[in-house]
Order: C-alpha cells, then sequence, then structure tokens
C-alpha cells in the first residue's frame, strides 16, 4: 500500500474515492465526520497512534459501502412504520396511490354533486350517484393508504363523509325536499368548507 | 464482503446488530446528547454492538435526516468543538414504539432457543 506524510489525509481521500456513488454533499458530510472524529480522538486519547485511530474507524470501503446502503431510505417510514432496512438500494416504501387522490375525491363529490344534481325528479341523478361513488372511493382509499395514523383516518372519514351525509339527511328528513334554495346552497357551501378544511389539514399531515 | 474472515457466528451477529444498532443509538441520546466519539465509546464498551466505528457515521447521517436526531456544535475544554446528537420528538417516539416492541421479541426468540424439543430419544442423554 501507498503511503505518504499524512495518514488521515490518504484515509480521508480513500473513503472519498470509494464512495464515489454518493451524492456530492453526503460524501462531503461523510469525509467531515470521519475528520472530526479523528480530530477528536486525536485530542482526547494523545497517547494512541495515527494509525490506530484509523485501524479502529475501519476499512474505507466498508464504511462507503454503508454509507450507499443507507442512502435512498432518507425517507424510509417513519416512527410508527416498519423498521427502515440498510440493505442496499432499497426501494422506498410508498403507498400505491398518491395521497392527493383520495382528498381530491372526498372533496370534489360534493361539488360534483351540486352541480350536476337534475333534481330529486329525475329518473337519472347522475350528480347523486357519481358524488357517492365519488365518497366511497375516496373512504376506502383514505383507509387504506399508508400516509395517515388510523386516528387520522376514522377523524377524516367523520368529517369528510360522516358528518356530511348524516347533515343532509337530516336537513332532508326536517324540512322535505322543498327547502328553499338560499339555506340549502348555504348549507352545502358550509359543509364544502368543512370537507375542504379536513382535506388540507389531511394533506398537511400527511407521512412521506 | 469480506468472504475471508466471515464465519456463519459473524454474520449472525452481523445481521443481529444491523436491526437493533440504530435504535441503541438512539437509546443512548435518552437523557442527554452525545457527540460522535462518546457514541462510539458507548457501543464498544456494549461488546456486542461493536462494530467498525467508520460505519456509525453513516447511520447517525441517516438519522439526522429521518428528522430523529438533531445535531448541534459545542466548543470543549480540550481539543476541536464536538457536534452533539439529540433526540427530535419523532427521534423519542422511535425510540419508545422500539423500547415497547422488543421485550416481546426478545421474549419469543428466548422461548424458540430454549423450549426443549417435543421429542426427546431416551438414548440422545448418553
Amino acid at each position: 500500500m501507498k503511503t505518504t506524510a499524512d495518514p488521515v489525509r490518504d484515509y480521508l481521500s480513500a473513503v472519498e474515492r470509494e464512495s464515489s456513488a454518493l451524492p456530492a454533499d453526503r460524501r462531503q458530510e461523510l469525509v467531515a465526520d470521519l475528520a472530526e472524529h479523528i480530530e477528536v480522538t486525536r485530542a482526547e486519547r494523545p497517547d494512541t497512534t495515527i494509525a490506530e485511530v484509523l485501524a479502529e474507524l475501519g476499512d474505507p470501503r466498508t464504511i462507503a459501502a454503508t454509507a450507499l446502503a443507507e442512502t435512498g431510505t432518507g425517507t424510509g417510514p417513519g416512527p410508527t412504520g416498519t423498521p427502515t432496512r440498510s440493505d442496499a438500494h432499497a426501494p422506498v416504501r410508498r403507498g400505491k396511490v398518491h395521497p392527493l387522490v383520495p382528498l381530491l375525491m372526498l372533496t370534489l363529490s360534493l361539488p360534483f354533486t351540486m352541480v350536476f344534481d337534475m333534481g330529486p325528479d329525475a329518473a337519472f341523478n347522475p350528480g347523486t350517484v357519481f358524488g357517492f361513488l365519488f365518497r366511497v372511493t375516496g373512504a376506502v382509499l383514505l383507509c387504506t393508504s399508508v400516509h395517515w395514523t388510523a386516528v387520522q383516518k376514522t377523524t377524516g372519514v367523520l368529517l369528510t363523509v360522516i358528518v356530511p351525509i348524516t347533515f343532509f339527511v337530516t336537513i332532508n328528513l326536517i324540512t322535505g325536499h322543498a327547502t328553499e334554495e338560499i339555506p340549502a346552497l348555504l348549507s352545502s357551501l358550509g359543509i364544502l368548507a368543512l370537507i375542504t378544511g379536513t382535506a388540507l389539514w389531511l394533506w398537511r399531515t400527511r407521512r412521506a | 464482503m469480506e468472504p475471508g474472515d466471515s464465519t456463519k457466528q459473524a454474520r449472525a451477529a452481523a445481521q443481529l446488530r444491523k436491526g437493533v444498532l440504530e435504535y441503541c443509538v438512539l437509546a443512548l441520546m435518552r437523557d442527554r446528547p452525545r457527540y460522535g466519539v462518546e457514541l462510539l465509546h458507548a457501543l464498544e464498551d456494549s461488546g456486542a454492538l461493536a462494530t467498525s466505528q467508520g460505519t456509525v457515521y453513516p447511520l447517525l447521517s441517516r438519522l439526522r435526516r429521518d428528522d430523529l436526531v438533531t445535531t448541534t456544535w459545542q466548543e470543549s475544554a480540550s481539543g476541536p468543538p464536538r457536534r452533539y446528537y439529540a433526540l427530535t420528538d419523532s427521534g423519542r417516539a422511535a425510540l419508545d414504539e422500539f423500547t415497547r416492541v422488543w421485550p416481546g421479541f426478545r421474549n419469543a426468540v428466548d422461548a424458540f432457543l430454549t423450549t426443549p424439543h417435543p421429542h426427546p430419544h431416551p438414548g440422545d442423554r448418553a
């Protein structure tokens, strides 16, 4: 092995060379961490030779391989997820469906119902049918997503599906279908605000 | 990676270490922030978790990227400033979760290893 006057420098450039597959900032961080370790160890144990310090740190190739294995798990599951694997190039586990999909379905189901409402006498009411399908699909996608905790899912379904449906059914039972246009529109907008707010909250608190 | 000196025994230990090392590192920060060399000494003193020191830094780097730990520089009376690692709220949550599941895990493995086999042959004891 080639040795020069500065073994620390040789060691760090070996780490740098072996970890060339790392993104530049990761590589620099790794080299800086190791350089700091060497400096601190030398200050704390002045009697230890530099060769011993470097031997304890280990083979640059092993360190580089570990660093490469840790890359790509940077957005791994959080504390409640499965333990992050550090196998090399392990794919990041993600939900099959983008988190925006259930939220949009839940939010848009109500405006969809309102816009395509053919009135209570229509034989086929696309607004009601598709709005209902949107709601059910959105709720199922929300519940099966990996982006939220069980509590968030329950709250989400409660506020975007159960509460609106209960509200409209109650209104219909009390007043019948002959509600006046303005109060009906206002209550729909209120419920829409509730659903939108809940969807925004879910979007903000989702897990990567 | 080093087929020459990795016996099956060493592989078993390495596999186990890989799974628990990050939680042991988090546990070391439970009561107070620690700097890198300090963490490595503690791991080394434990025996079973001692590992090639340099490989802990990529782990610490990931814990920082995953927002499980934060780092701050602190001056030292001797030598250069140290980078101290401290638990974040999510780091503490991850540690609590591990602390919760570990006893069950440990007991299950112990049970597998110590339960006598159900079909002992009398002649085996000779």
